[in-house]
């Protein structure tokens, strides 16, 4: 007697959905390599003020005629071709010294590793904040649409669809050009032209669509759900059900987005900066290197080479930690990587 | 004018020297062959009484004439004018105010027609119908004109010009006496056209002209094709030589760095866009049989906005003059042997240039090196210290590291200083406008022609400022009253003496400079890398490269 | 199922009406914008500026222009550039498409043979290193921006092994016409044809692989293995016709965008006149006129593909044809 209900108590305890996932995600190991892969470089990437202290060297300062020791002798940063017509002044390329213009100098005298530390601050900080404000206003318009339909749904979904249709790109370039100029003035909220907040709220607002159809999609399908169905029979106001039925369901999705988002803003940030309407100067960010390295590509390939190299392994790592974050939390998900 | 406008080249050439030395034999054995030159991109309108661009100036030479014509001669020869259509250079009567000419006949243009005084005329009226950008600044001094400016559709230049076909002569009266006039005529804006082109302004679609060339293909996108004149025959070494390649081919669409790499590979011969920087070592060694490099009239400077904060401040524009260091920028624009710093408006070898320098650690007639401490106390003094600067630069690679450089000095000196690169295009008409508010820009100017008052007069003249328009050359806004005196002082006497009105203008520049409405940065050399097979590169210093008068076999 | 289609078809308007307006507002209010000062030249007097802005008609207000670039882009087709004046804008686009066609098919060719290779052959092996190293490298393709990617091959072709037998061959950049020079346009492709399909090979095989994979667990699959048929046989015949579905709609979405002008940053790598570095040439210039018609072009092909991938869908699918 005793003995056969001692078994059958044991009930196994059954863990939380999240607890699951996230086992799930320890055991994959590419996922865990590339998580700490990213976290590295986000550190290394914060310690930018810590490293040019040390080194001696502002990044953002032009030093056409610093001079540094290198192998005990003094050598200036911009030398002056002296052959045939003695046309050109070429910096000098990488040192590999630790603190001494490690990987050479750019074409203002400026150190190119301080500055791919700074740069990758900013890449970074614009990609974050990107997803941030993507994924704020697709939740948005993905829940209304999605949970109140009718004409709401209609106008929001003609709007997502005019906004889609303009291709990623030049709807950035676009509103790049029209903004870096002047600055966005709504009335309420002012950015300066100069400011990180301009791309940050650009390629936010432009990889709305991206997010919010798949959200909408889900939150279509969980309305018509039996217990959502329920509550609203019960009589449930809309803004409780939105937020304690369907947001939570939603949120797997949501996460899954996050470092896919982070990746693709980071390629879009560089880019835009890469054609000069994305981060100003004398700000750097990966894609401003690059454009650096551009004029100096024949001569110092290592200015354009490194911050290029940087972001391939930037995103890779987001790239490898969102197929994990996926597999985890959602297998049967269709959200692909990569998609622009 | 701006880089893409033509370039003038300094040295006096006064107007009136008819003295024509030898002209080169034209060498028949390297007739024919297609050059190939390659750009960025297309200029503009191909309308040659509108285009304002070194880019077609430098090649209208060898497809539209005017009545005069700069000589295509080698060097400084290229300031002379010489008779074009016309038979010789005109007596002028009536206290410099009427000019006539007596017009060449049998001249066809490249549709077959002949050149008649019909055409002649009715190209002068073209200029103020298609609203030619110097129809006010250039030709507003033809009796007739302002009717016409202010009704461009109806010009008739009533009195102005007026044209006699049984004695194929052109009678031009002006409002008072204009010593630069035949300058004025030998620009492409005065090209003579068949009297039916059309009233506004062409586009891409080819004019007639009636040099050894003529435009045979256009597409702004793509490129370029002059094709030689049949019906073209020497009237004129001087005023308009035949040329050696049969065709010319001018393909658009290539990076800079891509033409430089086409040019060493023979595939083009010839680049119209400066080399970028890391390029010159490779071309000043590997290639240096290839390179040419002229001295030019021009200037790179940074107009400082004399009506706005900070610069109001005369303090304010003296510390950034004192700041600047001159040679970080010609290192940044290619190194010594591409240009030199200056710190007045008239370049060197200019009429009325006389060296002085008074922004640099010891002031004199040369730049030695920038005066930081200076600069920090005239900021100090000024009692703009920590004002917000925005500098404006064109976003192409030497304009911005340029840009790069002054904010970083800006800021060493006090000032919350910040970049703003924009695009080629705009760039030029946006710091014009005053509704922009811009502090501080980076510009370049090119001179139209000869003449001090291009630099002067032009720039900082208060007749070139215009609130609320895109088109205000006068930048910085000056406007000072002593210094419009002195300049209507120098016009009125250079009508009689010009060496006296020249002396005139050295006093201006020195007024003008210390004013300081800009901070002059250097005088840029020009630099032409052309393929192995090219020969016979002669350089005019109005029309830079002479493109027809090199060969390709 | 025509009403079906009308429905597309006034979806389609609707989206290119609201991208038209769009791209009008947002260049509207761009300072430094002034057609009329650009187009009469430098330093014309202000009266030179009024004849100017009068006849473009710049003084009008902003419904009047719309509809008037609208009129003259789709009625009369003499819509001209702003910058280059008298150079009509509709036909020099439709002059830039061969260009980027030719980009784009033959980096489409490339992708799909080699998305296919790598999406079997990874699907075959899965699980193994094969597996791993394919789909990581897709994944390195994925993770490389474009332009970077095009400078890199570039700076190897073109300048540090160009005079290697390897590299010897590759051209100036620039593009060459196939009627003009038909070895020669081969040659200019050539890397740009490996830089824009490297990032699509990535995502396509690694698509394809997860596609070919799901399908291999389905029940149908597991028939075909009972009833003793090869699994090569059943790899290929069966369980790739249903990944390729997803494959084709992709591909087809993807494929749109790029004629549309997608492939910007290549073509401004490498030189290439298509309709994407007209596009990137006209914002830098600000021509209203070319950059409307070019956002109106790529757009149209956008939708065009998300329609055309609709009907296939229907088609194929005959699940969805009854929903």
């Amino acid at each position: 007697m005793s003995v056969i209900s001692d078994t059958l108590d044991v009930t196994p305890k059954s863990r939380g959905p999240w607890a699951t996932a996230l086992r799930r995600l320890l055991r994959d190991q590419a996922a865990v390599a590339a998580l700490v892969v990213f976290i590295v470089i986000v550190v290394f990437c914060l310690l930018a003020p810590a490293y040019a202290y040390w080194a001696g060297t502002d990044p953002f300062k032009s030093t056409l005629d610093a001079v540094i020791k290198l192998n005990g002798q003094d050598v200036p940063v911009m030398e002056q071709s002296t052959e045939g017509l003695g046309l050109g002044y070429t910096p000098i390329g990488p040192t590999w010294q630790l603190g001494n213009y490690f990987l050479g100098a750019d074409n203002q005298g400026r150190d190119v590793m301080a500055r791919l530390l700074y740069g990758g601050l900013n890449s970074l900080f614009i990609a974050g904040m990107a997803t941030v404000v993507t994924l704020f206003f697709a939740t948005l318009i993905g829940l209304a649409a999605g949970f109140f339909g009718g004409i709401i749904d209609t106008l929001l979904s003609r709007f997502l669809d005019i906004l889609w249709a303009f291709p990623v790109y030049l709807l950035a370039i676009s509103l790049s050009i029209v903004l870096i100029a002047q600055g966005l003035n709504l009335g309420i909220i002012t950015i300066e032209s100069g400011s990180l907040w301009l791309p940050i709220f650009i390629i936010g607002v432009v990889y709305v669509p991206y997010v919010a159809r798949p959200v909408r999609g889900q939150v279509l399908a969980l309305r018509e759900s039996e217990f959502v169905l329920a509550a609203i029979g019960l009589g449930v106001p809309s803004h409780r059900i939105l937020l304690r039925d369907i947001l939570p369901n939603v949120s797997t999705t949501l996460i899954v987005f996050v470092p896919i988002m982070m990746a693709l803003n980071m390629i879009t940030e560089s880019a835009l900066s890469f054609l000069s309407i994305g981060v100003q100067p004398p700000d750097a960010s990966w894609g401003t290197i690059i454009q650096d390295g551009q004029t100096l590509l024949y001569t110092r390939p290592m200015v354009a080479l490194a911050p290029g190299i940087a972001i391939v392994i930037t995103v890779l790592a987001l790239n490898v930690l969102g197929d994990g974050l996926r597999d985890a939390l959602d297998p049967r998900s269709k959200i692909r990587i990569g998609r622009s | 004018m701006r880089k893409w406008m033509l370039a003038g080249a300094a040295a006096l050439a006064l107007a009136f020297t008819a003295v024509v030395p030898a002209q080169a034999e034209y060498q028949a054995e390297h007739r024919g062959g297609t050059m190939r030159l390659v750009a960025r991109s297309a200029a503009g309108t191909l309308d040659p009484q509108i285009n304002y661009t070194l880019q077609y100036w430098q090649i209208y030479q060898s497809v539209y004439s005017g009545l005069t014509g700069f000589k295509k001669g080698a060097g400084e020869e290229g300031f002379e004018v010489v008779p074009n259509l016309a038979e010789e250079l005109p007596a002028v009567t009536n206290d410099g105010k009427t000019y006539t000419f007596k017009v060449r006949k049998g001249i066809k243009f490249s549709d077959g027609r002949d050149v008649t005084i019909k055409d002649v005329v009715a190209s002068f009226q073209r200029i103020f119908k298609v609203s030619s950008p110097t129809s006010g600044g250039f030709y507003s001094v033809i009796v007739g004109a302002d009717k016409c400016i202010a009704t461009p559709a109806t010009c008739t230049l009533e009195g102005g010009v007026t044209g006699d076909e049984a004695a194929s002569t052109v009678t031009i009266n002006l409002t008072r006496a204009d010593p630069e006039f035949l300058f004025k005529l030998a620009v492409p804006h005065a090209s003579i056209l068949p009297a039916d082109a059309p009233a506004t302004d062409a586009g891409s679609v080819p004019i007639p002209g009636t040099g050894p060339y003529f435009f045979s293909a256009y597409d702004p996108n793509k490129g370029l094709t002059m094709s030689r004149n049949p019906n073209f025959k020497v009237w004129s070494e001087a005023a308009m030589p035949d040329g050696y390649p049969d065709v010319v081919q001018y393909d658009f669409g290539l990076t800079d760095e891509a033409e430089v790499t086409a040019v060493m590979n023979g595939e083009a011969d010839w680049m119209f866009d400066q080399p970028p920087t890391d390029r010159l070592s490779e071309i000043g060694t590997k290639f240096k049989d290839q390179v040419y490099i002229n001295t030019l009239t021009a200037w790179w400077y940074a107009p400082m906005n004399t009506r706005l904060a900070p610069f109001d401040n005369l303090k304010a524009r003296q510390a950034v003059n004192f700041a600047i260091d001159r040679k970080a920028l010609v290192n940044l624009f290619g190194g010594p042997v591409l240009a030199a710093p200056v710190c007045q408006v008239l370049p060197p070898g200019f009429p009325a240039h006389a060296p002085y320098c008074p922004y640099t650690k010891d002031p004199g007639e040369k730049w030695s090196a920038p005066d930081i401490e200076r600069a920090k106390q005239l900021v100090e003094e000024s009692g703009t210290k920590g004002q917000k600067v925005t500098v404006i630069v064109e976003d192409t690679a030497v304009s911005k590291s340029i840009g790069v450089y002054l904010q970083s000095v800006l800021k060493e000196i006090g000032y919350d200083a910040e970049l703003k690169p924009i695009s080629p295009n705009i760039q030029f008409t946006y710091i014009q406008n005053t509704n922009n508010k811009v502090q501080i820009s980076v510009s370049q100017w090119y001179q139209d022609y000869p003449a001090a008052s291009n630099f002067l007069n032009v720039l900082f003249g208060c007749s070139s400022f215009t609130e609320g328009s895109d088109s205000s050359i006068n930048i910085a806004g000056f406007c000072d009253e002593k210094v419009e005196a002195k300049m209507k002082e120098a016009f009125t006497l250079a009508a009689t003496d010009q060496a006296a009105a020249n002396k005139i203008w050295t006093e201006v520049d020195k007024m003008v400079t210390d004013a300081a409405p800009a901070a002059p940065l250097f005088t840029p050399k020009h630099i032409d890398f052309v393929s192995k097979r090219l020969g016979n590169f002669q350089f005019n210093a109005q029309f830079y490269w002479m493109v027809t008068q090199s060969w390709v076999q | 199922m025509v009403y079906a289609l009308l429905q597309r078809l006034g979806q389609m308007l609707f989206v290119m009406f609201g991208i038209s307006v769009l791209v009008f507002l947002i260049f509207f209010a761009t300072p430094g914008a002034d057609p009329a000062a650009r187009i009469a030249g430098r330093n014309a007097s202000p009266e030179v500026l009024e004849a100017v802005r009068k006849s473009f008609g710049f003084d009008q207000p902003f419904y009047v222009q719309y509809l008037t670039m609208m009129k003259k882009i789709f009625i009369t087709g003499d819509l001209t550039s702003f910058v280059n004046r008298g150079w009509k804008v509709v036909p020099a686009v439709l002059d830039t498409v061969p260009v980027t066609l030719s980009l784009v098919i033959g980096a489409a060719v490339l992708w799909v043979v080699f998305a296919l290779i790598i999406g079997i052959v990874a699907a075959a092996t899965r699980g193994s290193w094969i597996d791993k190293t394919l789909m990581v490298l897709g994944l390195i393709g994925i993770s490389m921006p474009v332009y970077w990617l095009g400078e890199m091959l570039n700076l190897i072709t073109q300048s540090r092994y160009h005079d290697t037998w390897m590299f010897s061959w590759v051209p100036p950049l620039g593009y060459k016409n196939f009627s003009d020079d038909p070895k020669g346009w081969f040659l200019t492709l050539v890397i740009p044809w490996i830089t824009l399909s490297i990032l699509y090979i990535g995502l396509y095989g690694r698509v394809l692989r997860a596609a070919i994979v799901e399908s291999l667990q389905e029940d149908y699959i597991r028939t075909a293995r009972a009833k003793g048929l090869s699994e090569t046989r059943i790899l290929l015949r069966h369980a790739l016709r249903t990944s390729l579905v997803a494959f084709v709609t992709l591909f087809g979405l993807d494929f749109g965008a790029l004629v549309g002008g997608s492939a910007l940053l290549t073509e401004v790598v490498f030189g290439l006149q298509g309709v994407g570095k007209l596009t990137y040439d006209a914002l830098l210039n600000l021509d209203l006129p070319i950059i409307m018609t070019t956002v109106l072009y790529a757009s149209f092909f956008v939708v065009m593909a998300n329609a055309v991938v609709d009907v296939l869908y229907m088609l194929i699918d005959p699940r969805v044809r009854t929903a």
